[in-house]
């Protein structure tokens, strides 16, 4: 199995960290495969207007921004048409398109992990929820000098988070 | 729990953007949540868009093959199977988490869509479906299914 991203938003609506695995040709500033915060609204676009073309046609590279956007957007769409449907206490675990399969798990207080892998992929909700356990509560939440609300993606990605959800992401692929 | 949706869509022209239509529903068990006429529309309204994204979230680059929108979507207590033909009317199949095979159930579907929706003359398009012999055996086939 491949992981090719993961990305947490926040009760904002705002992407509070993402980090990319598989390689892309995309233009990060930086070259590294890690961007934080990707927060900065004024920065985001790119002057191009949106090729909105039939839905089979190959689309145009998105920035990691606007990928980070749509990803919010699908996930907050999908979660509100399943709780018409499903009832309110019903949740989406994942969905799979031809090319990838997203994975996403919400806390509680809304924070949401969202995680893009390949379609083979089986359920991996537990390894989310393990994520949220392991990694984020201990490294983010209880850390004391850690705001708590995370702006910007401040005071998420610390080096123990960045160490341990890399350990943990090579642990199961 | 099963039911079942069409959208159609039409091809946008100078003078009409692209529409997405809800143009068949229908429950075949009972006991799920009803909703009004007017939720189903913005629900596939929703579904639309959203199946417009999914294409372009795709994570590979190059793509190797023109990507497609969301296929399957799983829930806790459903699953979504959907099912985009080549003139990009999508079928959507609500069943139980566990239900096998959703594939070909809708591909069947598809089937008998064609044979007595598209091929009846006084159809048209981007109306709501409201044929006897379409209805009739959609539901024989779901009665199999169901009773299984």
């Amino acid at each position: 199995m491949v992981v090719y991203s993961f990305y947490i938003f926040d009760r904002h609506t705002e992407c509070v960290y993402s980090k990319l695995w598989a390689r892309q040709d995309r233009p990060i500033s930086g070259g590294g495969t890690s961007i934080r915060p990707i927060s900065d609204s004024s920065a985001t676009s790119n002057g191009a207007p949106p090729d909105l073309g039939p839905a089979r046609a190959r689309p145009a590279r998105l920035s990691a921004q606007d990928d980070a956007k749509l990803i919010f957007g699908t996930i907050f769409s999908l979660r509100n048409m399943v709780r018409k449907l499903g009832g309110p206490d019903d949740s989406f675990i994942s969905f799979r398109t031809g090319q990838y399969k997203l994975h996403y798990f919400e806390t509680p207080t809304s924070t949401k992990f969202v995680m893009l892998t390949d379609t083979g992929t089986l359920n991996m909700r537990n390894v989310l929820h393990q994520i949220y356990v392991n990694l984020w509560v201990e490294y983010v939440v209880k850390n004391p000098i850690c705001p708590v609300e995370h702006p910007g993606g401040e005071g998420v990605a610390n080096e123990k988070f960045e160490m341990g959800l890399e350990t943990f992401v090579k642990g199961f692929v | 729990m099963s039911s079942f949706y069409i959208l159609q869509t039409s091809f946008p022209t100078a003078d009409k953007p692209q529409l997405c239509g809800l143009v068949y529903q229908r429950d075949f068990t009972e006991g799920l949540n009803k909703l009004s006429v007017n939720d189903y529309l913005v629900l596939a309204g929703t579904f639309h868009g959203v199946h417009a994204i999914t294409t372009r979230l795709n994570p590979l680059h190059p793509p190797n093959e023109p990507p497609s929108g969301i296929e399957v979507l799983e829930t806790e207590h459903f699953r979504l199977q959907c099912f985009q033909t080549l003139t990009g009317t999508k079928f959507l199949l609500f069943t139980e988490p566990f239900q096998l095979n959703t594939d070909k159930i809708v591909a069947r579907i598809y089937e008998l869509y064609a044979d007595y929706v598209m091929k009846n003359p006084f159809y048209s398009l981007e109306m709501p479906i409201r044929s006897e012999g379409w209805e009739r055996r959609l539901v024989r086939e779901m009665r199999v299914l169901n009773s299984r």
